[in-house]
C-alpha cells in the first residue's frame, strides 16, 4: 500500500486500481485507505471537510461558495419539497414513521430480502407506487425537492451506511468497480478524476475528492438552475466521459451510490448543497 | 472472449497506425498553416482540448492535471515518438494514466495527431 500511494501521488495515476488487484475487497479497509490517500494526499484538510467539494481546494471559491450558501437558491425547493411531503402525509409517514429527521440518514441501505441497494429516492417512489400514487421522475422535480426537504431535516448528522452479509459486500465492490473501471472513448474512470487528481483543475474546474461526494446531495447547480439527484449527476459525468450513461435508479448507479456513501460514512449530511 | 476481441481490435488499429507512419516520416518541415490548424485542433475542446489538462503557451484557463506542454524537441528528439505517446500506443502509455490515448480511442484521426504533433513540437 505505502508504495502504491506514493507512485499514485506522484505520477496522479490510479491508486484505486493498483490495489484492485486484491481477491476480495474488505470495504472497511478499503474505506480506511481512500481516507489515509486523502490525507497523505493533502495533509492540511480535515476529512471532515470534504464534505464541501472542490471549494475546500481554494480559500476564494471557499468564500464565494460561503456567500453564496447564506442565501442559497435551493431554499424555495426545500420548502416545496416539503409542501410536496405533507401533501401526502400519511402515505410517506406509513412508509417512513413520523419523524422526518430520521428519514435521510437511513439511506442508501442494502435490503437483504430484495438482495438490492434501496435509495432514498427510490423508497420514495415506491412509497408512492404502493400506494396506488403516481411515481416521480427520477432526476429532478418532485422527487429532488423531496429528497432535499428530507436532507435538510437531517443535517448535522452522520453518513452511516452498514455492509453486513457478503450480498452487500458484493454491491460495494461492485459500485467501486464501476468507480475505477476506464470506460468510454476517453478511456476515464471516475477515480481518475476524482481521486487520482481531485484537487487539479481540468480548464477552470476543479475537481473535487470522491470522499464526501454523496453528503450534500440533492444539489442544486448553478449550470442547472435547479436541483438535481446524485444520480442526474453521475449520467452528466458519464456523458463529459464520451460513455454511455446508464439510467437513474438503475441496480449500477445504485451500487455506485451505495459505494460512495460507505467511503463516506462518519461525515456529516450537509444536503442539499449548492455548486457551480 | 471480449478482451481477445480488444486485443485484436488494438492491433489492428496499431498496425493501421504503423501503415500511416510513413507519410510524416516523409513529410518536410510543416508549413505555418499546418502549425496554425494544429494549433486549432489542439486548443479545440471537441478536438484535442489539450488545455483541459496542459498549461499550452497562449491558451487561456488550462488545467493542471498534466506537465506544461514546453521544450517538446528537447524532450522528443524523436518527432515519431511524440506521434506515439500522443496517439497512446501502449508502450508509451504510462499505466492508470489519466491522459485519453486519442488515436487507439478513435478520438483523433491519424492526420489530426500528426498535425497536432507539428504544432506542438514548436512549443
Ligand atoms: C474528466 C473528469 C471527470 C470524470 C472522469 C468524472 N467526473 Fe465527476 N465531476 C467532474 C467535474 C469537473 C465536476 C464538477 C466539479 C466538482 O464538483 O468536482 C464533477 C462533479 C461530480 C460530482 C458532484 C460533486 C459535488 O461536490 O457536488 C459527483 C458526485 C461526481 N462528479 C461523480 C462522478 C462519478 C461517479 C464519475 C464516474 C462515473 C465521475 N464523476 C467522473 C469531472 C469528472
Ligand atoms: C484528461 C487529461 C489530459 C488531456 C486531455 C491531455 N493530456 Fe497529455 N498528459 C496528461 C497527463 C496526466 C500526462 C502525464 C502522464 C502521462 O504521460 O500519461 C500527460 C502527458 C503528456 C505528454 C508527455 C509529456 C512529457 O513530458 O513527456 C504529452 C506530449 C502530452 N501529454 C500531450 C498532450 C496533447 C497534445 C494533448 C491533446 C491532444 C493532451 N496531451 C491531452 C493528461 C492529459
Amino acid at each position: 500500500m505505502k508504495k502504491t500511494l506514493l507512485i499514485a501521488l506522484s505520477l496522479g495515476v490510479s491508486v484505486l486500481a493498483t490495489s484492485s488487484m486484491a481477491a476480495t475487497i474488505d470495504p472497511e479497509k478499503d474505506r480506511q485507505q481512500l481516507v489515509d490517500f486523502f490525507k497523505a494526499k493533502n495533509p492540511n484538510l480535515a476529512p471532515e471537510e470534504y464534505i464541501n467539494g472542490a471549494y475546500i481546494f481554494s480559500a476564494d471559491k471557499m468564500a464565494q461558495w460561503e456567500a453564496a450558501e447564506e442565501f442559497p437558491p435551493y431554499l424555495d425547493a426545500i420548502d416545496e419539497g416539503e409542501a410536496l411531503y405533507n401533501k401526502d402525509l400519511a402515505v410517506y409517514q406509513k412508509c417512513f414513521g413520523s419523524d422526518v429527521s430520521k428519514i435521510r440518514a437511513k439511506y442508501p441501505y442494502f435490503d437483504e430480502a430484495t438482495k438490492q441497494v434501496v435509495t432514498l429516492e427510490g423508497a420514495i417512489n415506491k412509497c408512492r407506487t404502493d400506494a396506488g400514487l403516481k411515481p416521480y421522475g427520477w432526476k429532478k422535480g418532485p422527487i429532488a425537492q423531496i429528497s432535499a426537504y428530507l436532507a435538510d431535516n437531517a443535517r448535522g448528522q452522520k453518513i452511516d451506511v452498514k455492509i453486513e452479509s457478503e450480498a452487500a459486500r458484493a454491491a460495494y465492490e461492485d459500485g467501486r468497480n464501476f468507480f475505477i473501471k476506464p470506460r468510454g472513448q476517453f478511456n476515464l474512470s471516475c477515480s481518475k478524476c476524482h481521486v487520482d487528481n481531485a484537487g487539479r483543475k481540468a480548464r477552470a474546474n476543479t475537481l473535487s475528492a470522491a470522499l464526501g461526494h454523496t453528503t450534500h446531495f440533492p444539489v442544486f447547480r448553478a449550470k442547472w438552475q435547479n436541483l438535481g439527484t446524485l444520480h442526474r449527476r453521475y449520467e452528466g459525468c458519464q456523458k463529459n466521459m464520451r460513455a454511455v450513461p446508464y439510467k437513474a435508479q438503475s441496480e449500477t448507479y445504485r451500487n455506485l451510490e451505495f459505494y460512495q456513501a460507505y467511503t463516506s460514512n462518519g461525515l456529516e449530511i450537509n444536503g442539499p448543497g449548492y455548486r457551480e | 472472449m471480449i478482451s481477445k476481441m480488444k486485443h485484436l481490435l488494438t492491433a489492428l488499429a496499431i498496425s493501421g497506425f504503423v501503415i500511416s507512419t510513413p507519410i510524416t516520416a516523409v513529410a518536410s518541415e510543416p508549413s505555418a498553416a499546418t502549425i496554425e490548424e494544429g494549433k486549432k485542433l489542439a486548443f479545440s475542446r471537441s478536438k484535442g482540448n489539450c488545455l483541459a489538462c496542459h498549461a499550452i503557451k497562449g491558451g487561456s484557463m488550462p488545467g493542471n492535471i498534466g506537465p506544461a506542454l514546453v521544450a517538446m524537441k528537447l524532450r522528443y528528439p524523436d518527432k515519431q515518438k511524440l506521434v506515439k505517446k500522443i496517439w497512446g500506443v501502449p508502450e508509451l502509455t504510462i499505466p492508470n494514466s489519466i491522459m485519453p490515448p486519442f488515436g487507439r480511442h478513435g478520438i483523433l484521426t491519424d492526420s489530426e495527431i500528426n498535425t497536432i504533433t507539428d504544432y506542438i513540437y514548436t512549443l
